[in-house]
């Protein structure tokens, strides 16, 4: 996590109504820092920024045409840091794309719809918690295997 | 002859030159004739220079000699006169003149010749002379002379006897010194046990002195801090006398925690006693210290005093003794020296012991050493401060008198080396451990010849000085206790305070919850009274009722007096600033007197200025109470005449107008000396006013605590028996803002029927009554015992209004209220029914987004006029505008609801949102177009699925997202793409509506 605590997100989605929407309902949540980027590129250029979880439109080529997709977009991430998770989100509710989106190693896949939000938030709980146990487990097996710590 | 003559002369001249006295001779004038060799000898002139000078020139006091010289004139002799030569080289001879005048043949006299005898050097060749001469007589005379001895002897045996007395006479005296010297060594070891205490306490300040300086500064800082705190506390202790002495009547809690403090103020004060007598003792201590000091001093004198008087007496004793001896041996021959000698030691002796009495007298001890380093000398101090006799000491290493031996040799070092020293600190041990520090002094002593002899070092004990540090640091200590002592007692009475403060709290908390809980019972009571009185009765029963409702109404006003009063101490007492119409509140107001009034057969006279503004921003509801206290004030003491209310316009400028409201009456008046009283909690004119015009003497305290925080006054004006004049004097803001119209009260109209009414309210009595009054009125009733069920019949039939109890299980009246309007979106009608009415409560009442609100007891035509207002209001509402609404939701495709839910209606946000939309949508619908008449299908895909979300952000009905996701999927599987255009047109149809109507929202946010 950040040093003040604060879970970073970065939310990535060329609809910027949806992506103020995004914004604004996590105004209500002081323990989260949003940094919003309407294409996948520029979200890939601003990783240095160090998110602690990437939501990501599915989407993002829909008027650009040569604009990184979300498929795209989440392989780069995948590839220039494979711990961060990400949680595709889309109009789409086909199972499919859904699993195809996991089988490029996104955390979960959402469709944007009334409760997408509230899911979203079930999402990022279960990523922060798994976090949580993955850190305790490394603080174990760290202790167990050098003692001396 | 001649011859003979000659030789005689010749002989008496030789004589003369003999003599070894000189012989002088001078004429009448004084001056030298002649002189013989004694004379050259004694003066060392010679004869030639002597010959013809003046006589007197040669001794020492020539006055005297002068006077010898005219004696020797004036008598003819003169006979042993004592005067000294002064030899040419300054020697002086004593001598004793004789002598007579001689004279010539005639008898005229021609000078004087005198003889000067040396006493020192010749008197034994005159003795022997006179021993010659006298030698048969002597002979004869010494037989008596051993008579007069033997007595003499005896006289001396008398006197051996008496000194024997003398000598056990000092071994008493002895004795005594003795026992003081123990008795001082007593007060040694006393002295002893203090400074062993002052030692360790001496170590105790080394590391006490850094602390203090803290401890100091930390005193200062906090006695800064107390000094704030006890200005803070004064005040807050005054504050605290003025509560109590207002609340003595009401709540004990607050006599305890006056005790309380008054017992910590006398625990206090006993403290400061305790405190004073401890200083006095320690003064006392002191003194008595001191006392004993001098004692010892004068102990010490007395001693030193003694010694040296014994001391004497053993010189005088020793020398007489050897006086005697040698008397025994010499007194034939020299008595007359004998004495003198005796004199010369005596005087020796004297000087030397004047010196010595100076040095023994010193407390400060003396020590002289010498270049070795041993003692050789020193006083009584030094024996006292040892602890070893003078003899132990004398010869002794200096050193060795000292816990550091090395640094007192360095003293002694360089007081050789620079001649003195001077403060240099020591610590002398005595011989029984006692250390007493002290600061050397010291210089050299030298001989005549300038040789050094030894070292004078003088030790100053300071003792004393120490003993006074350490009874500064334990004054220190004693007021850092006080301090202490002082700080606790502070706690205690913050404690006290707190303890008040909260005691106040829980009294106004319980007020507040009693009058709430009676408040229930007795809407009940009242309730039913009144359905009652609206029955058959007879005229008794009618008679007792009204009494039941009397009563219950005066208790009502009393609860919410006593509430308010709890408000306004609690500090919670809130002024709106609404707007509304003075002249029609004021109407009202009165309105309600009527009855009464009549009643009473009084008159009632208006006076309304015109001049006042007809809206004015301010508090209706609180400027109901004041004029309703005091006009009912003005009812209930008027038996006959008239009331007159007056408004009256006093100031005005562009954004206030003050107004002085008037309520006079011709009632029984206000005697003067109360009239200072009667605005105080629970006070009325006289007791006996309470008794026959009962009321509790709260009106008129809370007409002042509503009129003050509006920065109004109030004052009065009476005479008993002629009537009173209240005025109150209130500023109200100018406003352009319309008035909610203020629901006129209907009288009850038998042609509204059919209004179907739900009580959402949790205790029986009260809905057995709300079902009774809407009865009476001719509605349909249905009742709800909670916010759960209410939206449970809600969702089932259909209301046209709703009556709503704040306070219920499970959900309270705000939870349903927010729920009917926001999940229900439903507009329907609802009417809080509220006991408490405050200002927060009525806030949220509105903020829930209910319509109005009742207070309880419900006055029944009040309700019959609110719900047959609200609901006319919406039927003919409805008419006017449904072809507007009906229009406007045919045009309107959007709303606000969503947005105003998730950004909880922060109009930033909402207008941030607004902006964004009409940002993205226009590009997306020229997209879609294009990709219509250019066939891409992929394109329209994704740019109708960007449009999707956008579409329940903003309101639009979801019939056309899901005609988007039919173009979606047209355009997917690009069939049916004949339909897609007139979907398309739709979806771009409403969306460019859409974006008028934001624009409008947006404009219509800004401008708010």
């Amino acid at each position: 996590m950040n040093s003040n605590n604060k879970v970073k997100l970065f939310v990535v989605d060329d609809d910027i109504i949806y992506l103020k929407l995004i914004e604004i309902e996590f105004l209500q949540y002081p323990g989260f820092k949003l940094e919003t980027y309407a294409t996948g590129e520029i979200c890939i250029e601003n990783l240095s920024h160090e998110p602690d979880i990437i939501i990501l439109d599915y989407h993002l080529d829909g008027i650009e045409k040569h604009a990184m997709n979300g498929i795209q977009t989440l392989d780069k991430i995948k590839e220039i840091n494979p711990f961060i998770p990400v949680v595709m989100l889309s109009s789409q509710d086909k199972i499919e794309v859904a699993i195809n989106c996991l089988h490029h190693k996104a955390f979960d896949y959402i469709v944007k719809s009334e409760t997408a939000f509230i899911r979203l938030q079930k999402v990022i709980a279960s990523i922060i918690h798994t976090r949580k146990i993955e850190e305790s487990l490394e603080w174990y097996m760290e202790r167990r295997y050098n003692p001396s710590h | 002859m001649e011859r003979t003559k000659l030789h005689e002369s010749l002989y008496a001249s030789s004589l003369i030159e003999a003599s070894l006295d000189p012989l002088i001779a001078f004429n009448t004038e004084g001056i030298i004739t002649d002189m013989n060799q004694a004379k050259v000898n004694i003066t060392g002139v010679e004869r030639e220079k002597l010959i013809g000078t003046n006589f007197f020139e040669y001794f020492t006091e020539p006055q005297k000699a002068l006077e010898v010289y005219q004696e020797v004139f004036a008598k003819g002799f003169v006979t042993d006169s004592p005067l000294t030569f002064r030899h040419k080289n300054g020697r002086l001879t004593d001598v004793l003149f004789n002598g007579s005048v001689y004279k010539d043949a005639k008898g005229k006299v021609l000078g004087a010749v005198v003889v000067a005898r040396d006493i020192a050097e010749q008197k034994w060749a005159t003795e022997l002379r006179a021993a010659n001469k006298e030698l048969a007589f002597q002979n004869d005379e010494k037989e008596k002379r051993a008579a007069e001895l033997i007595l003499a002897n005896k006289e001396l045996v008398f006197q051996n006897e008496e000194k024997e007395k003398r000598a056990a006479e000092l071994i008493l005296a002895n004795h005594e010194l003795i026992f003081q010297n123990e008795e001082k060594e007593k007060r040694a070891a006393e002295l002893i046990l203090a400074n062993k205490e002052l030692i360790f306490q001496n170590e105790e300040k080394g590391k006490r002195a850094a602390e203090l300086i803290i401890a100091d500064k930390e005193l200062i800082y906090q006695n800064e801090e107390k000094g704030k705190r006890a200005a803070e506390l004064i005040i807050a202790d005054k504050e605290l006398i003025y509560q109590n002495k207002e609340k003595e009547k009401r709540a004990a809690e607050l006599i305890i925690a006056d005790k309380e403090l008054v017992y910590q103020n006398t625990e206090k004060e006993k403290r400061a006693a305790e405190l004073a007598i401890a200083d006095k003792e320690l003064v006392y201590q002191t003194k008595e210290k001191e006392k004993r000091a001098a004692e010892l001093i004068i102990a010490d004198k007395e001693l030193v005093y003694q010694n040296k008087e014994k001391e004497k007496r053993a010189a005088e004793l020793i020398i007489a003794a050897k006086e005697l001896i040698f008397q025994n041996e010499e007194k034939e021959r020299r008595e007359i020296a004998n004495i003198e000698l005796e004199k010369f030691s005596y005087s020796l002796k004297l000087a030397s012991q004047y010196s010595l009495s100076l040095i023994e007298a010193s407390l400060d001890p003396l020590i002289t050493i010498s270049p070795e380093g041993k003692i050789t000398d020193m006083n009584h101090a030094t024996v006292n401060i040892t602890g070893l006799s003078r003899d132990k000491l004398t010869g002794t290493d200096f050193f060795d008198y000292f816990t550091n031996p090395q640094k007192a040799r360095e003293v002694y070092q360089e007081v050789f080396a620079n001649g003195s020293v001077a403060d240099y600190p020591l610590t002398v041990r005595h011989m029984d451990g006692k250390l007493t520090d002290v600061l050397f002094n010291g210089s050299v002593y030298k001989d005549d010849r300038g040789n050094v002899l030894g070292v004078v070092v003088v030790a100053r004990d300071i003792t004393d000085q120490k003993r006074i540090a350490t009874e500064l640091t334990e004054a220190i200590v004693f007021a850092e206790l006080a301090t202490q002592l002082a700080e606790e007692a502070k706690i205690k009475a913050e404690n006290a305070t707190r303890i008040a403060e909260n005691a106040v709290k829980a009294k106004q908390q319980f007020l507040s919850n009693m009058s709430h809980e009676i408040r229930t019972p007795m809407n009940a009571i009242i309730g039913f009274t009144k359905v009652l009185l609206k029955t058959d009765l007879s005229a008794k029963q009618k008679e007792y009722l009204t009494s039941i409702k009397m009563s219950g109404d005066a208790l009502i006003v009393l609860i919410n007096d006593i509430l308010d009063l709890a408000k306004v101490d609690a500090g919670k007492m809130t002024f709106e600033q609404i707007p509304f119409k003075l002249s029609l509140s004021i109407a009202a107001m009165l309105h309600l007197f009527d009855s009464k009034i009549q009643e009473k057969n009084l008159k009632l006279v208006k006076e309304y200025d015109d001049r006042i503004p007809e809206v004015l921003l301010g508090d209706p509801v609180r400027l109901h109470q004041i004029i309703l206290n005091l006009v009912s004030n003005a009812v209930k003491f008027t038996s006959k005449g008239k009331i007159s209310v007056s408004i009256k316009l006093l100031s005005e400028d562009d954004k206030k107008v003050t107004i002085q409201f008037s309520i006079s009456d011709t009632g029984i008046g206000i005697a003067k000396d109360k009239i200072d009283k009667i605005f105080e909690n629970f006070q009325q004119a006289s007791s006996d006013t309470s008794r026959l015009y009962g009321g509790t003497g709260l009106g008129l305290a809370i007409v002042k605590q509503l009129v003050e925080p509006q920065s109004g006054t109030i004052s009065v004006k009476s005479k008993v028996d002629v009537g009173s004049t209240f005025s109150f004097i209130l500023p109200f803001q100018k406003t352009n803002a319309d008035v909610a119209i203020a629901p006129e009260l209907v009288e009850l109209d038998p042609g509204i029927k059919n209004i179907k009414v739900l009580v959402v309210e949790d205790i029986a009595l009260n809905q057995l009554l709300m079902r009774t009054l809407l009865d009476d009125f001719g509605f349909e009733c249905d009742i709800a015992t909670n916010g759960k069920i209410a939206i449970e019949m809600l969702e089932a039939k259909s209301y046209d209004i709703i009556l709503m109890d704040l306070q219920m299980p499970e959900m309270n009246g705000f939870e349903t209220t927010a729920y009917i309007r926001h999940t229900m979106n439903s507009l329907i009608p609802i009417i809080a029914l509220t006991a408490d009415v405050t200002t927060a409560d009525l806030a949220k009442c509105k903020a829930v987004g209910m319509n109005d609100y009742i207070a309880k007891p419900v006055d029944d035509r009040l309700l019959y006029s609110k719900i047959v207002a609200f609901v006319k209001k919406t039927i003919p509402l409805n008419d006017h505008s449904v072809i507007l609404n009906t229009e406007n939701k045919k045009l309107k495709c959007t709303n606000m609801d969503f947005l105003k839910k998730h950004t909880k209606s922060n109009q930033a946000l909402m207008t941030e949102m607004i902006s964004l939309y009409l940002e993205q949508t226009p590009p997306l619908i020229k997209t879609m177009n294009q990709c219509l008449s250019s066939e891409d299908w992929k394109l329209l895909y994704s740019t109708v699925h960007k449009l999707i979300p956008s579409f329940s952000i903003v309101g639009i009905s979801a019939d056309f997202e899901n005609m988007a996701k039919k173009v979606q999927e047209y355009a997917g599987t690009q069939q049916q793409t004949d339909k897609i255009h007139k979907l398309v047109q739709q979806l771009e149809s409403v969306c460019n509506q859409a974006c008028v109507e934001l624009e409008e929202e947006f404009n219509l946010i800004k401008n708010t």
